[in-house]
């Protein structure tokens, strides 16, 4: 057998390694209710904001505070130890990394999805019906 | 019907432009094709002016839009979108570019540069090149075509009116010949998001994307190669393109990791963000391809690895492509575009060009010619070849990890066949996923790249190879003790590895430079390209494995919590940064941006500052606030800055009331906020008719609420407001105890909700404060030095390439 050979069957051990490893990194999508169940674990949850629920930003403290609806419909307060991202009233959509604690879930880092322009683009034009 | 005040006739050059392009690049390959395959020069005349017409369109294409954007012609939806007559003419490129569809013109405009220069320099192979420029061009120019044939979406035109989208068409306002004066809402357009609004990204994508677009040469040479089975004179040719597309592509990404240092705040030059990634992974691959091609000239081996890589990097292209326009990275990315309807099309893309080119590999495999390979391990192209693999491995852990969201839509619980139980979601923390990968791939790279240029193709001879490069392990070594001890990395061996390797990388390819190549200029290419990319790895290890973040909270909330990396600063105080000492003076309002001057000190009551930043937010109605970065530069650090908070944000009404919250109700519900319990009770509506008329004359609702305290004291309030005459007049109430303040927004029909508005009395005498994230990056000098001589080696390269070419 060849040394290229060889190395080519190395190249695709590592590969191999490559994919198990993230999937055992990739964490998977998770409601608050199996967050809370592993309390203190990493998880990402994806909710939106809600907006009946009042939304609260701590700059003394440095604290945000909201209230998410994950995608089974869960209410859950969240706590975000970093400011308030831009125009976080406007988002679709929230991804949140972090655990639970007895009291709120912690984020540790926050996506948003915000509407694109198109929508926005949408309602105007819409309003100026006759 | 006749509009009134459209201008029609730019917009139709430019759908013409589209057509023609369209149509020309189809003609153009069928007559390559037949070119091809028959060698009639009738076919080859026809096809050389099928692609000049195809690039007349394309310039056509280019000029109408630029046309369209610099009049401000807000009609059309494209121009409205990505420009606003505040916007500085400067800054008309970058507007150009934001939307999907100028950045697909973008890549056809510099493909057809490149087919050009190919249809007058590849002589033997333009017919077979030509013929794949001319495909691609085909499929590009489809995807701004923007028509419905059998209601299927073929492309998105950027010439298509803002009553002609499918969002507006049959809205009652596109039925009014003057819309265009009547509403206001087209005299001005939205506006180019204001990230863009900075130079690099005038200069950004016009580079990278001829980085993608070159990446096509090799491809086509390979992919022409295959046609004909002549599999020896391609290389040389292709070599020099190879070789540019890694100077190109490369500076693009470097650009773009400047821009991000430079105008966002998401801290750093990288972030290993999908659409980063997307753009690194072929240009990995594309380092590969060029050093494979060098083997094959030199040793005539390896040549199935090198017409491999020089396929997949440009399919890689393509897959990043659909990665980041399909709207498949949605939930991961901070910054895919959203998707126009086009994901199919570009999945028929992909998959046209993957199974046609690795088709034809396969079909031709038993052609390829027979290989003695010696593989001695003391053979220069041994160790490229094992290189070119690590590199192959490379980026495919970083496609794979980036591509979980397609691995989700391939096989997850929603997907085509549902193996998996659970979505997948992408690393937790993505940095430390990637780099634990990466960080031992770089140090096996920077090895490579230290005795590369030491080993002989063949056979090297062991006693030469150690006598000159032991210098040069001496010295790094050295260097590593120095840098090792001045930035801590004894306990780190991963970590010290790599800065070893890679300052043995740099000295290495220098005295190699210096030394055995007599410092001559026809020599330097590779030595300066590899001494850049060492730079690099060492200046991203250093800047970033060694960043400090200087800005810290005094608050502290809990141990498991993740420490705030942001300090408070209220103006005027002085708050300790690392070493230094800082303070927020004032804030200036220039045009849309908030200016925040602030101070820092060695010592406390020096009385000129060291220096002075200025970070600033720049306001929007599209986005918000935007926090842009200010950075100081010394020449061993930089304090990079930014604001993410400011008192100037939260809104004050005259009266002094702060902190507004909005909330909606139902009767029954209950809110929390400051402490308090907001419980609404009803809502009572009086109603006034005028008696004459019997019309509606004023309306008075009033809503019925509780406050209750944490004591559980409570106060009634009754907000109300009054509609007369359609003039809306607000009732608030305003508790003085709790220094609260009601307002009856509005009500929602359709929900029965009442819209609350809550206010706080804020203290008069509060001092205006910013929230402050304050970073340094060791070194981060090294890393741009890097850059600059790794992208001036490739071109000496490519420079050496085409005078032997």
């Amino acid at each position: 057998m060849k040394r290229t050979h060889i190395a080519i069957i190395f190249f695709i051990a590592v590969a191999i390694g490559a994919i198990m490893v993230t999937i055992n990194d990739a964490s998977t999508y998770v409601g608050f209710a199996q967050a809370e169940e592993n309390m203190g674990t990493k998880y990402t949850v994806i909710g939106y904001l809600d907006k009946e629920a009042a939304m609260d930003y701590d700059a003394r403290a440095n604290r945000f505070t909201f209230t998410a609806i994950d995608k089974e419909g869960q209410k859950q307060k969240v706590f975000y130890n970093q400011p308030k991202p831009q125009d976080f009233e406007r988002s679709e959509e929230i991804t949140m990394k972090g655990f639970a604690t007895d009291s709120a879930f912690m984020a540790e880092e926050i996506l948003m999805k915000c509407p694109s322009k198109y929508n926005e683009q949408n309602e105007i034009a819409g309003y100026e019906t006759y | 019907m006749e509009y009134i005040g459209e201008h029609l006739l730019p917009g139709e050059i430019g759908r013409f432009s589209v057509s023609l392009a369209f149509a020309a690049a189809i003609i153009a390959f069928i007559a390559y094709f037949l070119n091809s395959r028959s060698e009639d020069d009738r076919y080859l005349k026809v096809a050389r002016s099928a692609f000049l017409a195809h690039s007349v369109g394309v310039l056509g294409i280019v000029l109408s839009l630029f046309y369209l954007l610099l009049s401000h012609y807000f009609e059309y939806d494209y121009v409205w979108q990505h420009s606003s007559l505040s916007l500085e003419s400067r800054f008309v490129f970058s507007a150009f570019w934001e939307g999907q569809e100028g950045s697909f013109i973008l890549w056809l405009f510099w493909h057809a540069v490149l087919g050009l220069i190919l249809l007058f320099t590849a002589r033997k192979w333009e017919s077979h090149t030509m013929m794949v420029f001319s495909a691609v061009q085909a499929f590009l120019a489809s995807m701004v075509l923007g028509i419905y044939p059998l209601g299927v979406k073929i492309g998105s035109s950027p010439f298509i009116l803002m009553r002609e989208t499918s969002d507006n068409i049959g809205l009652p306002w596109t039925q009014i010949a003057d819309y265009l004066e009547r509403f206001p809402h087209f005299m001005d357009g939205s506006g180019l998001n204001p990230l863009l609004q900075n130079y690099w990204m005038t200069i950004h994508p016009p580079t990278l994307f001829l980085g993608f677009a070159s990446t096509l040469v090799p491809f086509a040479f390979a992919v022409a190669a295959l046609i004909k089975g002549d599999f020896k004179s391609w290389v040389k040719p292709a070599m020099p393109w190879a070789f540019f597309s890694v100077g190109i592509l490369g500076l693009g990404i470097l650009m773009g990791g400047a821009w991000a240092y430079e105008a966002l705040s998401f801290g750093g030059f990288w972030a290993w963000d999908p659409v980063e990634n997307s753009s690194l992974v072929p240009w990995i691959t594309m380092v590969g391809a060029a050093h494979l091609l060098l083997v094959y000239r030199n040793k005539r081996t390896g040549l199935k690895a090198a017409v491999f890589m020089s396929i997949l990097t440009f399919l890689l292209i393509l897959y990043s492509t659909f990665l980041t326009r399909s709207g498949v990275l949605g939930d991961s990315s901070v910054h895919a575009f959203v998707d126009l309807g086009l994901s199919g099309q570009l999945l028929v893309y992909l998959l046209f060009f993957t199974l046609a080119s690795f088709g034809l590999m396969i079909w031709r495999f038993k052609k390829f010619p027979k290989e003695d390979s010696g593989d001695d391990l003391s053979s220069r192209e041994f160790w490229m070849f094992i290189g070119s693999l690590v590199l192959l491995i490379s980026s495919f852990q970083i496609i794979f990890s980036t591509s979980i969201p397609v691995i989700n839509k391939l096989i997850g619980p929603e997907g085509l066949i549902q193996i998996l139980n659970d979505k997948m979601a992408p690393p937790l923390d993505a940095i430390k996923h990637y780099n634990s990968w990466q960080l031992p791939f770089s140090i096996i790279i920077a090895l490579l790249i230290a005795i590369g240029q030491y080993l002989r193709y063949g056979k090297t001879s062991s006693t030469l190879f150690w006598k000159n490069i032991s210098v040069s392990l001496a010295l790094s070594l050295l260097i590593t003790g120095i840098f090792a001890q001045l930035y801590d990395f004894w306990t780190d061996p991963l970590y010290l590895s790599l800065l070893l390797t890679g300052f043995f990388a740099a000295v290495s390819n220098l005295w190699f430079w210096l030394v055995l190549g007599k410092a001559k200029w026809t020599f330097a290419g590779s030595s300066v390209a590899h001494i850049g990319f060492a730079l690099i790895l060492v200046g991203a290890l250093i800047s970033n494995g060694r960043k400090d973040i200087i800005s810290h909270s005094k608050v502290n909330l809990g141990e498991s919590l993740p420490a705030n990396e942001n300090a408070l600063m209220d103006q005027g105080d002085t708050v300790e940064m690392g070493k230094y000492f800082a303070v927020f003076e004032d804030m200036d309002t220039v045009n849309n941006k908030q200016f925040y001057s602030i101070s820092y000190f060695n010592q406390i009551g020096e009385s000129e500052p060291l220096f002075r930043l200025k970070p600033f937010l720049q306001m929007s109605d599209q986005m918000g606030p935007t926090p842009n970065p200010d950075t100081k530069h010394f020449w061993d650090r930089d304090i990079y800055t930014h604001v993410t908070y400011s008192s100037y944000l939260e809104p004050v009404s005259p009266d002094g009331f702060g902190n507004e919250a909005e909330v909606r109700l139902n009767e029954g519900d209950t809110a929390l906020y400051r402490n308090h319990f907001i419980i609404f009770d009803k809502n009572k509506v009086n109603a006034l008719v005028n008696e004459e008329t019997g019309e509606l004359k004023t309306i008075m609702l009033t809503a019925e609420l509780r406050i209750v305290n944490a004591m559980g004291t409570e106060y009634p309030i009754s907000p109300a407001f009054i509609v007369e005459d359609d003039i809306k007049e607000y009732r608030d109430t305003t508790l003085e105890a709790p220094r609260l303040k009601f307002r009856f927004e509005d009500i929602d029909y359709d929900t029965d909700e009442i819209i609350l508005k809550a206010w706080t009395k804020k203290d008069q005498r509060e001092k205006p404060f910013i929230v402050q994230k304050a970073i340094i990056f060791p070194m981060i000098n090294i890393l741009w030095i890097g850059s600059i001589l790794m992208v001036i080696g490739s071109f000496i390269a490519v420079w050496q390439r085409i005078k032997k070419a």
